[in-house]
């Protein structure tokens, strides 16, 4: 049934109101494999589409921890084993002044894997993407609004899912060519 | 009283902000009574004072973080502060009652400040500089003399409520058509009035907490109650939108994602507030000094070091950890839980505060709980009565419209 030329059926929708609209009933009508594009974040859309987590708080946990735990550990290591310094008779290991690198990296750490965690999860960067193909599909960025039900979805059918799109009330549908 | 109404939905309080109106009245009578006997009993007179500016610190920390907050929304704009911002007005109001309840820590200074007896600051030479050639301009007495102490209070009881009459006044022309713009103005005194309030504070606290040591200095410490107060203001906010989301208007205009807004505020005050905290401790620790240690080596040691743990750990920890979750900070019902939890530990923090000051060992008396609550009564009972004052929302501000049009739009 499948077709591999078809990547997928894009609909266009002129307001965020008909976009999330229509999101909820592909979802209600057992669509899974959809995506929404549109030119500003939409939160209702994301939830509309079923979209619920993402791996990024994860990566950006972990290497938080990391960061954090890899700068208490070298303090410690330099402070009590590699070279320990008399510092006006405290003790070597100083905890509290451990503190402020281990904060600080934990912080550079997170931040850095959310940003690198982010595109790595998001497959980017990413040379070539079929919706591209769809001339008007431009339009994401400026006024439109777009909902993509793709090929790979165990409910799609060339016929039947255009017939559906088509009922949703959008400006367009355009198959997408892969 | 305004017409103003939401999906016909009157934008009034509901009824449930009457029935805590007077059940606050009751809980303040109640737990007043049995603190103003205390206070006449010679035996208990002292701890009374101890426990009052325990309590006087807490909600006038709730009344002046929510002015802090209110004027920051102000300059930031958003709708996280559209949907409290009558809330925050109406805790700002309560500034006159704490002027009035400063009395008390005047009548009773000789029992908190140990600078006021003459007898004690001739035996020492530390106290003699500070009371009297400290900081001396000509002929004046020094920094820590009576007068001056009701001078600067009456200074930043004047900068409070002058701020909070401006922004009251404005907001309350803000209540009737046309919609006007008084955003500029509003900013206009937000701007200025969030440097004053940040260095009035500052010097408040030292007058009325630090000088409790007159031999300490932190100069951390106005900071570290600011971020308590804004914490306090915030976590208070949680509280009164989970008693107003049961009812209508409130049940149509608060959204998750406001709430969400409130939660992650909350994270970074809690943040602030170990940082700041962590840096007196770290600086002092550093320093090493005999002057500056005597803070911590009081507040570390004989027992009130389980209380000094227990704040990392359930002041900052625990609740950090928890307020990572996205989900939590979405739903006010779960939210309001750990902002319950963060006021006590408000509470717990200016325990640790003020009490270690006057035992040299971990002590708690009955009063440090009876005499906060005597005068959160009070307080609550005046806030929700100002709070039925007014509309909650405010409608005919430059965004009101939009607000309502985002609320209904994110309904349909």
């Amino acid at each position: 049934m499948r077709d591999p030329r078809i990547y997928g059926l894009l609909a266009e929708f002129d307001n965020v109101n008909d976009a999330i609209r229509a999101a909820r009933s592909t979802y209600a009508a057992g669509y899974r494999k959809i995506d929404a594009y549109t030119p500003f974040p939409v939160e209702e859309l994301s939830e509309a589409i079923g979209f619920e987590k993402n791996g990024v708080a994860l990566v950006c946990l972990i290497g938080g921890l990391l960061g954090g735990t890899a700068a208490f550990v070298l303090q410690w290591w330099i402070n009590n084993i590699s070279y320990p310094l008399n510092v006006g008779g405290r003790p070597f290991n100083s905890w509290p002044s451990f503190i402020i690198v281990t904060f600080e990296m934990t912080i550079l750490f997170s931040g850095l894997s959310a940003v690198f965690g982010m595109l790595a999860l998001n497959g980017l960067p990413m040379p070539y993407h079929p919706v591209f193909n769809v001339p008007r599909f431009d339009l994401a960025s400026k006024d439109r609004f777009f909902l993509i039900i793709f090929s790979s979805d165990k409910n799609y059918d060339p016929t039947r899912t255009r017939q559906f799109l088509e009922g949703l009330n959008p400006i367009s549908v355009a198959e997408v060519p892969s | 009283m305004s017409s103003v109404t939401v999906n016909s939905v009157p934008l009034v309080a509901p009824e449930v902000a009457q029935t805590i109106h007077q059940r606050s009245i009751g809980v303040g009578i109640l737990f007043g009574v049995v603190s103003l006997v205390t206070a006449l009993v010679p035996q208990t007179r002292e701890q009374f004072f101890h426990s009052y500016l325990l309590g006087f610190m807490l909600w006038l920390g709730v009344a002046l973080g929510s002015m802090a907050i209110l004027m920051i929304q102000h300059l930031t704009g958003g709708w996280w502060g559209m949907v409290i911002r009558r809330q925050l007005e109406a805790a700002m109001k309560t500034l006159p009652l704490m002027a009035l309840l400063f009395i008390p820590i005047v009548l009773g200074r000789h029992h908190l400040y140990v600078w006021t007896h003459p007898d004690v600051v001739a035996r020492e030479p530390h106290l003699r500089d500070i009371t009297s050639s400290y900081l001396r301009i000509g002929g004046s007495p020094g920094y820590l003399f009576l007068n001056g102490y009701i001078g600067r209070a009456v200074v930043y009881f004047a900068v409070w409520l002058g701020l909070a009459f401006l922004l009251e006044r404005w907001s309350r022309e803000q209540d009737s058509p046309p919609v006007q713009n008084l955003s500029p103005r509003f900013r206009t005194v937000a701007a200025p009035g969030l440097i004053l309030y940040a260095f009035s504070i500052s010097f408040a606290v030292i007058d009325w907490v630090m000088s409790l040591d007159p031999y300490w200095i932190s100069t951390i410490y106005g900071f570290i109650f600011i971020v308590g107060e804004c914490l306090s203001a915030l976590c208070f906010m949680v509280i009164v939108e989970r008693i107003l989301v049961r009812y209508q208007p409130m049940a149509s205009l608060l959204k998750p994602k406001e709430v969400h807004d409130h939660g992650k505020l909350i994270l970074t005050f809690v943040l602030l507030w170990a940082y700041f905290s962590f840096s007196q401790l770290l600086i002092i620790w550093a320093g090493n000094l005999p002057m500056e240690i005597r803070f911590f080596t009081r507040r570390l040691n004989s027992g009130w070091q389980a209380i000094g743990l227990a704040l990392v750990i359930f002041h900052f920890g625990v609740p950090f950890l928890l307020l990572l979750s996205r989900a939590l900070k979405r739903d006010v019902r779960t939210l309001v839980w750990l902002a319950s939890w963060l006021i006590f530990m408000r509470f717990v923090d200016l325990y640790w505060y003020i009490e270690p000051s006057f035992h040299k060992t971990v002590y708690l008396h009955p009063l440090d709980f009876l005499v906060p609550i005597a005068i959160g009564g009070f307080w609550l009972a005046l806030f929700f009565h100002n709070l039925r004052l007014r509309p909650l929302l405010p409608v005919y501000d430059m965004h009101g419209q939009e607000f309502l049009e985002y609320v209904g739009a994110s309904h349909a």
